[in-house]
């Protein structure tokens, strides 16, 4: 479902991705692991469309998508959802919501995905006229997912999503993301924590100084000895 | 003590309009961090506009709003997305300078085209009086007030109640989460910024019946506004409809108990005051 | 403590043929753009001073009118209603700028301004001072005051119009331009951008916010206090609403910007550019129509922000100047090593030819170094 072929981008006129390649087919997990700075908020960040590739092709079924602006992005159903959460501080959960449903493409359905994603985390729905800055970290985590879900995801990318969390919400926000797979969600997973990428994802690509080290399914990325080394720069 | 009411009351009528302008500014500011030093003079534009088209078709100023709120719009968001836009992701002082740049520009237009003495529009409410107990308000003071209130109030439901409102306070609360939901960032800037221009149109026309215009009071407008939305604490809206009714007031008090020279110093005086022992101003939380 | 560079500087050729030119101008300007050129420097001065708060220090200051108007109107109410000299005159003004500028410094930081706040206080002090001034008959209200005539008498503060205030004008406009480069390559000038970057973070590894803005504005505040008083012996008319008025700050912070906030030669160089502009256009179409001079200045302004959003400097990046440098010492070598066998050839030939371009530059015998140079 999308292809990624050669990217380069970076920031400034200094690439960070330096020649990036990856596939994921629909209906899976891939994660995307590397150390701090490999590059894989730059990537993520490439696929929403807010850093403009110095050179390289994105497709989604097929279709070059890499000149979309990241609005188009988003009604094509490419959705990120940021490290650190990034919720509206001063707008309560509801109307954190509905913005997330703001795209064109989402709009006419919002009324029911609200019903859908206030099912799927009822905690929200507690918490439904709660100003979103007052939210615990793991309940910011909800409402940032649910925002995505809201807007209609078909590739759904989670950036850092057990960043800051303690250990019970991020078995619950894991749970939650192995239902929406089971559902049939596309799932992006970047995380630093390997043991549990490799433990739900089914593919994984290793990203190392803006290179993909290391790809492959979660069982052989885990025996590869080339994981730690560029994990821990040894 | 007449005098004292009826000075507060004008003051608080007046400061009604200063409010609601100042809010067009406090919006544009809280999306793109745009402070705009021509506002002044666009208000100014605008009741010039409104003195022309008195002049030509004898259009009472209220009525001519059909024209000039459109036409102001739309040059408000040409401006922003040709001139402002370009610039503002650069160092922000520099768009401060343009706006400089296009004060001068509007303020000496506005002398070519129709010379530099005083001139008014005239409007058929003007010679309409409300006595109040004590208190005598004209016409065009009373409806500015009530429109400048019910103007603020639809801008309040538009925030909070629509699409748009929402896409606005997103974007000041985070540009880079709305830019995730697919909210056209610049878009939403530039519809913004011609809002605030439209605000600006409407209190023209407000400001027009009677009162004298000269091509420099482009500038005493932007001071007033600046002190108002300072006050507010840039974006707290009813932190800046407070700050407007506390400036209005100053400066009627001030005309009325103070000297000349005194009287124009109250409003600086008040604001620096509440700025040094205030420095967020009057807001409660943000908008 | 000094950085290199401002000593590299220093050295530029480049530097110093502009310099000379600036200082030979005058012989060749009529008195119309030695008008213009004297009224450049004395804003190259101005802006030059500002840049210390509000572009190095990252403050818009938008009050520095008071320190123009102390300058200005208090030296010579000084001077003409008690007869006090005006050299005392403008280091009594200049005193008295620095103290405000000090206590302006100090509001800032105890009640923690931030950028804009500060703004609008100092543009309410501006407005403040233009008023009191308006209305204090001592300083000569409404109307101004009118200073004798320039004789030329030096100590008298007197310059003697024409070629004698544009060098005035050029000694003040250098002053302040040396002063931002030397606190650019001085530790005040790491603490102060250090503070426009993140004042917290400055905070947290220790520069002292409230003694290095003071210092900074009570520089500025000093320097812009004295280019006051230049300016005003040179219009010998003091005009409140000119000189006292915040308006000549919004054209000070409009030319610096313009310009290149924060660097040495930005806000001359917007001064440079920016004067002569106005002047010009208001020459030519002043009397055409009111109005139409600044409407022009005004699209040319918007206009070469549009060009070049980061300052005029920036489009000349350092690396003319060096280019400039390096043409200038090429262009050198060359005169001299073409003219120098030309004059030998000239000469006659009775003494060596090293002795006698010895004895031609005046170069002392090897053995005569041995001398101590106290």
């Amino acid at each position: 479902m999308l292809e990624i072929h050669d990217l380069i981008a970076g920031y400034g006129g200094v690439p960070v991705l330096r020649g990036v390649s990856l596939r994921i087919a629909k209906g899976e997990i891939v994660g995307l692991l590397g150390a701090n700075n490999a590059g894989k908020t730059t990537l993520i960040n490439a696929l929403s469309g807010l850093v403009v590739p110095m050179s390289g092709q994105i497709l989604l079924d097929g279709k070059d998508v890499t000149a979309l602006s990241a609005k188009a992005r988003v009604r094509r159903g490419i959705i990120q959802v940021p490290e650190g959460r990034l919720v509206f501080p001063e707008m309560s959960v509801r109307e954190n919501l509905l913005l997330g449903g703001i795209n064109a493409t989402a709009r006419p359905r919002r009324a029911t995905e609200m019903e859908y994603v206030l099912n799927l985390f009822p905690r929200l729905r507690e918490r439904f006229s709660q100003r979103a800055g007052t939210l615990s970290g793991g309940e910011q985590q909800m409402l940032a997912i649910a925002r995505g879900l809201m807007a209609g995801a078909k590739l759904l990318m989670l950036d850092e999503p057990s960043l800051g969390l303690s250990p019970r919400f991020v078995q619950y926000i894991f749970e939650i993301i192995e239902r929406l797979h089971g559902a049939g969600l596309t799932i992006l997973l970047v995380e630093q924590n390997l043991q549990l990428t490799l433990r739900y994802a089914g593919r994984c690509y290793v990203l190392e100084r803006g290179h993909i080290v290391i790809e492959g399914a979660a069982d052989a990325v885990r025996s590869d000895p080339r994981t730690r080394s560029a994990y821990l720069g040894l | 003590m007449d005098e004292l009411l009826q000075a507060l009351v004008e003051g608080l009528l007046i400061g009604s309009t200063y409010g609601l302008v100042a809010l067009g500014m406090g919006l544009v500011y809280g999306v793109s961090g745009v402070v705009n030093f021509a506002h002044g003079d666009f208000i100014l534009l605008g009741m010039y506009v409104c003195l022309a088209l008195y002049s030509a078709f004898a259009l009472d100023p209220y009525v001519s709003l059909i024209v000039t709120l459109p036409v102001m719009t739309l040059v408000g968001a040409l401006v922003y997305r040709f001139l402002i836009r370009p610039i503002a992701d650069q160092h922000l002082l520099m768009v401060v300078q343009l706006t400089l740049g296009l004060a001068l520009v509007i303020q000496n237009g506005v002398l070519m085209l129709f010379g530099g003495q005083p001139q008014r529009t005239p409007s058929i409410v003007e010679a309409k009086l409300f006595v109040v107990g004590d208190v005598v308000l004209r016409g065009p003071q009373v409806i500015a007030a009530v429109i400048s209130f019910a103007l603020a109030g639809v801008l309040f439901v538009i925030l909070r109640s629509t699409d748009i409102g929402r896409s606005i306070r997103a974007v000041h609360q985070n540009a880079r989460a709305a830019a995730l939901m697919g909210i056209d960032v610049g878009q939403v800037q530039t519809i913004t910024f011609a809002m605030g221009i439209g605000i600006v149109a409407v209190a023209a026309a407000l400001l027009s019946p009677g009162a004298s215009i000269q091509p420099s009071d482009g500038l005493r407008y932007t001071v007033t506004t600046l002190l108002v939305i300072v006050l507010g604490g840039m974006t707290d809206f009813a932190g800046i409809m407070l700050g407007g009714l506390i400036i209005g007031c100053a400066e009627a008090l001030g005309t009325v108990y103070l000297s000349e020279t005194l009287g124009t110093l109250l409003p600086y005086a008040i604001f620096v005051l509440i700025m040094l022992f205030r420095p967020r101003g009057l807001s409660w939380g943000t908008g | 403590m000094m950085r290199a560079e401002f000593f590299r500087i220093l050295r530029s050729p480049a530097l110093w043929l502009v310099l000379a030119v600036a200082v030979l101008g005058p012989f060749e300007m009529s008195s119309y753009y030695l008008h213009i050129a004297t009224l450049a420097l004395i804003y190259v001065a101005l802006c030059s001073a500002w840049n210390i708060v509000g572009g190095i220090g990252g403050q818009i200051s938008l009050g520095h009118s008071l320190f123009v108007g102390l300058g200005s109107l208090l030296a010579s109410a000084l001077l003409l209603k008690l007869g006090i000299n005006l050299w005392l005159g403008m280091l009594i003004a200049a005193v008295l700028s620095g103290a405000a500028g000090a206590m302006i410094a100090w509001i800032d930081f105890r009640f923690r301004l931030g950028h804009l706040s500060f703004a609008l206080i100092t543009l309410a002090f501006a407005e403040m001072a233009e008023i009191v001034a308006i209305g204090w008959d001592f300083v000569g209200g409404a109307s101004g005051l009118l200073l004798p005539h320039d004789m030329g008498n030096f100590l008298a503060f007197q310059f003697g119009g024409g070629k004698g205030s544009y060098w005035a004008a050029l000694t003040v406009a250098v002053v302040c331009v040396t002063a931002n480069l030397a606190i650019l390559n001085a530790p005040l000038g790491y603490a102060l951008r250090c503070i426009r970057n993140n004042e917290d973070a400055a905070q947290a590894i220790g520069v002292g916010l409230l003694r290095t803005k003071m210092l900074a504005m009570v520089i500025s505040a000093v320097l812009t206090s004295i280019v006051g008083t230049v300016y005003a012996r040179y219009l010998a008319f003091v005009d409140p609403y000119q000189l006292a008025s915040p308006l000549i700050t919004v054209e000070i912070v409009l030319f610096a910007t313009v310009g290149g906030l924060g660097s040495a030669f930005g806000p001359a160089l917007g001064a440079i550019v920016l004067v002569p502009l106005g002047e010009i256009l208001r020459g030519k179409l002043g009397g055409v129509l009111p109005g139409l001079h600044a409407f022009i200045y005004g699209l040319i302004v918007i206009a070469t922000i549009m060009l070049s959003p980061r300052g005029l400097l920036a489009l000349f990046a350092s690396r003319w100047t060096r280019k400039a440098d390096s043409l200038i010492a090429n262009l050198a070598k060359l005169f001299s090593a073409a003219t120098g066998p030309l004059l030998r050839s000239a000469l006659p030939r009775s003494r060596p030819p090293c002795a006698a371009a010895a004895s031609r530059t005046g170069a002392r015998r090897p053995q005569n170094r041995r001398r101590s140079t106290t």
